[in-house]
């Protein structure tokens, strides 16, 4: 991403993880534990995230201005009222909205490569 | 039972969390232990103990590989605020910066030094086993008898606790190669000398047992720094070949660069190459002794199992030898460490300037913390504006002592320049002190000291920030605060002052009482006159004049020339001169003697005294005085009546006040009688510090000893240096001239390693007292600026000037007082280390205290004195206005 906040694909690369996390935000708003269990079931368990990692991420993708804590929601009656909920903003949803586009050119690439199999039509 | 698991793992988890900023705690620390508990629950859901098991690793891992992560980007960020900081205030970060280097660089240059010669483990192959054994006549005085022939292989075979043993001795022979002769310093070692101490040579190989047979091809090998100053460096220097006591010797091998211990050597012989050393006669004799035995401790043996074993071996050859080892005597043989030996002489000067850098530091930090403490006043609105925006107290903190280890950090840079800057004065210092001086660098110990250093003083003057930053904060943040200092930090900024006034005290009393003792030294009456005196070192080659009718004719031819010379008032020859560096080195040469009618019974010990060789116009041209009888004449030869001249410490040690003129003393037990036929002024021979000692003078044209040529001149002395060498190469071109020196600069040179503590020393109080007095005139102009609405309304209320400068000046100088007061107690306490380096002064002498007390209060009335008419030019409408 350029200084100015557009989205340059060209810059977008994220870790995995942060990718991730964006991820599970990209339907609507979560907290902390629904975040780490969305990841392990996205990824079939194959990214499990600590509360330390998870946590370094939220930290730095709210530095960004990616997400931010959503005032809409907040813990109910039944909940611990240390939960806090997340959200993307809308420069996380361009960020986002990049990366996976970048990653979808990059399947192309290996696709036409015979890298991978096209994918079956459902 | 799960309420209490779960709060028994909910402690362990917020412990753990604890490894994370505190920042980052405060922000999600709850909502961490919620999801962590959460994550339990499930885990011990689905898999039982065994997935809690891999949660909780998984979790500490995450936290460890998440918590450095997070520190770093917040250090990061406190650079870069204390980088934007001590830019904008530069003259703060300048003037911090250079005092705290200057205290760093002192300590850091001093370090060096130490480590190369104390810490550093010497450069030899496991030196922490190395002894050198010491003869000792205990009851007689003698510390180091050195070793006979049949002593030397006593102690060798005899001994259970050492792996080897190899002898030394020192000799001046001349080498003749191409050019000009050379006197050459030689080392007599055993074959197995280099291999005792592990040393490989840089060039060809060391002595093997075969080069010591009687009969065998003469060798040598080279010491580095003759082999680089004298030899071009030259890479095919092994098999040339020199000339060197009548003999050819064949140079086979070259030393590394290692310290030389007992002495500097240019080149290193064989013990069967040494004509004096190899003399049927001196071989046989028990008692004929010059040598020094070195020896390694076997593996696992103790320096104490060492001292028992050669105690055992001593008595044993006192019982076996008791006209060689009389009952008088107390003869013992000792090992020592090397190790110890080496820099024993070193260790009281060294550790005495590194207790004056480490004060010039601690002033330095004082200084600092003061300069601080005045900045933290102006920050208080930045910091009640950073803690508004949500930074907590630690998160301040945290900042301040980034700040402060930045520029203590930036402080070691800099000092280890000016350390870097000074490193060759410092090793040409030590030198004269210890033979490690050459293994004086920067190292790896030194920056860590560095290092170490610049943290030591960020956590001194960076707590008095942090400390202040929090009264600051809570003072801002009341309704109506205002930016002064509060009570407690005028109490600190007063506390720093009496402690930097208390320091420099110290460290000016350590300079005055040696500046003291420098000029005593200086001053003293050495016994002779130097001034316009030239020697000049005179080696002969002893296998050319084997006889003593030989030197003694090249001594006259010698006398005759250097007498006709222009400008030579006066000449004479002597085996050595008072303060010549070699003989200061070698200790000197004493005799036993006998005095006629007080023989000494077998079994006690005879008077020893030291011996001089001199021509009749010895004393004449050195200025000692004549007090009784007469001096040589030049019929004093070998046919005459054997005489000797002594001087006024022995006629009183002997005769007390009865005249001792034509009384007789025999060295050989009546054989020879020699009558004393004057007593002379007495000379300080060995050192300008050493008392006179019993000295007795022989004629040269009776007893031999050609060692020096010295003349007095009319004009400048040097200027006749070059034409009295022609004139002796005149008698023989083969003689070595070397050493040629003024008496004035061999006095000077022998007090070159006091002087040098002195000037170290002064330099360190000087720096102190500079960094003080600022530091004092500074907070003395702040104080008064902070105090100007009350200076105001004083001044409208009729308070005259003298009133407000007595007031101003008052307080400073009443500080400094109470430093004094606190330093004084200090420097009795602490002047006791200085007690070996001091001449004739006492470490608590009054006039040095007084003096160094006189020079702190006039420093701090100057310091005073610009604030206080600052406070009397106070507006009393402007300063009320500032209310």
């Amino acid at each position: 991403m350029n200084p100015d906040g557009n989205v340059n694909e060209k810059t977008a690369p994220l870790t995995p993880a942060m990718f991730h996390v964006m991820l599970a935000l990209a339907d609507g708003d979560k907290h902390g534990y629904a975040i780490l269990k969305e990841v392990e079931e996205n990824t079939g368990g194959e990214v499990l995230l600590s509360t330390g990692t998870l946590y370094g991420i939220i930290k730095r993708l709210l530095g960004d201005g990616m997400i931010e804590e959503s005032r809409q929601r907040r813990p109910t009656a039944g909940e611990d009222s240390r939960r806090r909920y997340y959200r993307l903003t809308r420069r996380g949803q361009r960020v986002a909205v990049a990366e996976a586009e970048r990653m979808e050119k990059v399947l192309a690439m290996a696709r036409g490569k015979r890298l991978l199999r096209q994918p079956r039509p459902v | 039972m799960p309420n209490q698991k779960r709060s028994w793992s909910s402690r362990l988890y917020r412990g753990l969390l604890r490894l994370l900023p505190f920042d980052f705690r405060s922000d999600f620390g709850g909502e961490m232990e919620e999801v962590f508990q959460a994550q339990q629950a499930d885990a011990h859901r689905k898999a039982g103990t065994v997935g809690l098991a891999r949660l909780w690793w998984e979790t500490i891992v995450g936290l460890f590989r998440t918590a450095p992560r997070e520190h770093l980007s917040i250090l990061g960020q406190d650079l870069g605020y204390a980088f934007r900081m001590m830019r904008r205030n530069a003259g703060y970060t300048t003037l911090a910066v250079v005092t705290l280097a200057l205290g760093i660089g002192a300590n850091t240059a001093i370090f060096s030094v130490i480590n190369a010669t104390l810490v550093r483990p010497l450069p030899y192959r496991q030196g922490e086993q190395l002894v050198v054994i010491h003869q000792k006549a205990t009851k007689a005085g003698i510390a180091d008898m050195r070793f006979s022939n049949y002593e030397v292989a006593d102690y060798s075979e005899q001994n259970q606790t050492l792996s080897g043993a190899a002898e030394y001795h020192g000799m001046s022979f001349l080498l003749l190669g191409r050019g000009e002769s050379q006197r050459v310093r030689t080392g007599v070692v055993s074959p197995s000398f280099f291999d005792l101490f592990g040393v490989k040579p840089v060039l060809g190989r060391t002595f093997l047992p075969a080069d010591d047979l009687p009969g065998a091809p003469a060798v040598l090998i080279l010491s580095y720094e003759f082999w680089q100053n004298h030899q071009g460096a030259d890479p095919n220097i092994v098999g040339r070949t020199f000339e060197m006591n009548d003999r050819v010797h064949t140079v086979v091998g070259v030393l590394p660069p290692v310290p030389q211990y007992p002495n500097e050597n240019d080149v290193y012989m064989p013990t069967s190459a040494c004509p004096f050393r190899a003399a049927p006669r001196f071989k046989e004799n028990r008692d004929g002794r010059m040598m020094s035995l070195f020896g390694r401790l076997k593996d696992g043996v103790t320096l104490e199992k060492a001292q028992a074993d050669f105690a055992l071996i001593a008595s044993r050859l006192e019982s076996q030898y008791p006209k060689s080892y009389t009952k008088a005597m107390g003869y013992r043989a000792e090992p020592a460490a090397l190790e110890t030996q080496l820099t024993q002489t070193a260790r009281p000067t060294l550790l005495v300037l590194l207790g004056a850098a480490t004060f010039v530091l601690l002033i330095a930090c004082a200084n600092v913390a003061n300069i601080t403490l005045a900045r933290m006043a102006g920050r208080e609105r930045e910091l009640m504006v950073r803690a508004a925006l949500g930074a907590g107290q630690s998160r301040l903190l945290r900042q301040l002592v980034t700040e402060s280890l930045l520029i203590g950090l930036l402080s070691a840079g800099l000092g280890l320049a000016i350390a870097y800057q000074g490193l060759d004065l410092l090793v040409d210092f030590a030198g004269q002190l210890t033979p490690r001086a050459r293994e004086i660098n920067m190292d790896r110990n030194v920056l860590l000291f560095t290092l170490f250093a610049a943290v030591f003083t960020s956590v001194v003057f960076g707590s008095v920030s942090a400390f202040s930053s929090r009264s600051e904060v809570a003072a801002g943040l009341k309704e109506g605060g205002r930016a002064t200092m509060g009570l407690k930090q005028r109490r600190l900024r007063n506390v720093l002052i009496v402690c930097q006034v208390a320091f420099s005290f110290v460290l000016l009393i350590g300079a005055g009482l040696m500046l003291r003792s420098l000029s005593k030294l200086q001053n003293i009456d050495p016994g002779f006159v130097p001034q316009r005196v030239l020697t000049m070192g005179i080696g002969l080659n002893w296998s050319k004049y084997t006889t003593n009718e030989q030197t003694l004719a090249v001594a006259r031819q010698i006398l005759a020339k250097a007498q006709a010379e222009p400008g030579v008032l006066s000449a004479a020859v002597a085996s050595s001169f008072p303060l010549d560096p070699d003989a200061l080195a070698g200790g000197g040469f004493n005799r036993r003697f006998q005095i006629e009618g007080r023989i000494t019974p077998e079994g006690e010990n005879p008077p020893v005294s030291a011996m001089r060789i001199a021509s009749p116009d010895y004393f004449k041209t050195l200025g000692i005085p004549l007090i009784q009888g007469r001096t040589f004449q030049e019929n004093d030869d070998e046919k005459a009546l054997r005489v000797a001249v002594i001087n006024q410490k022995m006629a009183k040690h002997h005769w007390g006040d009865a005249d001792p003129v034509g009384r007789r003393i025999t060295f050989n037990r009546g054989e020879t009688w020699i009558t004393i036929v004057g007593v002379v002024g007495d000379v300080r021979e060995m050192g300008l510090h050493r008392e006179p000692g019993d000295e007795i003078y022989l004629p040269t044209f009776q007893g031999g000893g050609l060692g020096t040529v010295l003349v007095r001149t009319a004009q400048e002395p040097m200027s006749v240096a070059g034409q009295l060498r022609r004139a002796v190469l005149d008698v023989d071109p083969q003689i070595a001239v070397t050493n040629v020196v003024t008496l004035e600069d061999a006095r000077t040179r022998s007090l070159s390693s006091q002087r040098t503590t002195t000037d170290l020393l002064g330099l360190f109080a000087a720096l102190a007292l500079v960094i003080a007095a600022t530091g004092i005139g500074g907070i003395l102009a702040l104080s008064v600026s902070e105090r100007l609405h009350e200076i105001g309304i004083r001044i409208a209320l009729g308070a005259r000037s003298t009133h407000v400068i007595r007031d101003v000046i008052g307080r400073g100088v009443g500080l400094v007082m109470l430093g004094v007061a606190v330093g004084w107690a200090g420097a009795v306490a602490v002047t006791g280390m200085l007690k070996a380096l001091l001449f004739q002064v006492t470490p608590t002498d009054p006039l040095t205290f007084w003096g160094v007390s006189a020079i702190l209060i006039g420093a701090a009335l100057l310091a005073s004195y610009l604030p206080a008419r600052r406070a009397t030019q106070v507006d009393p409408l402007i300063a009320l206005r500032s209310e």
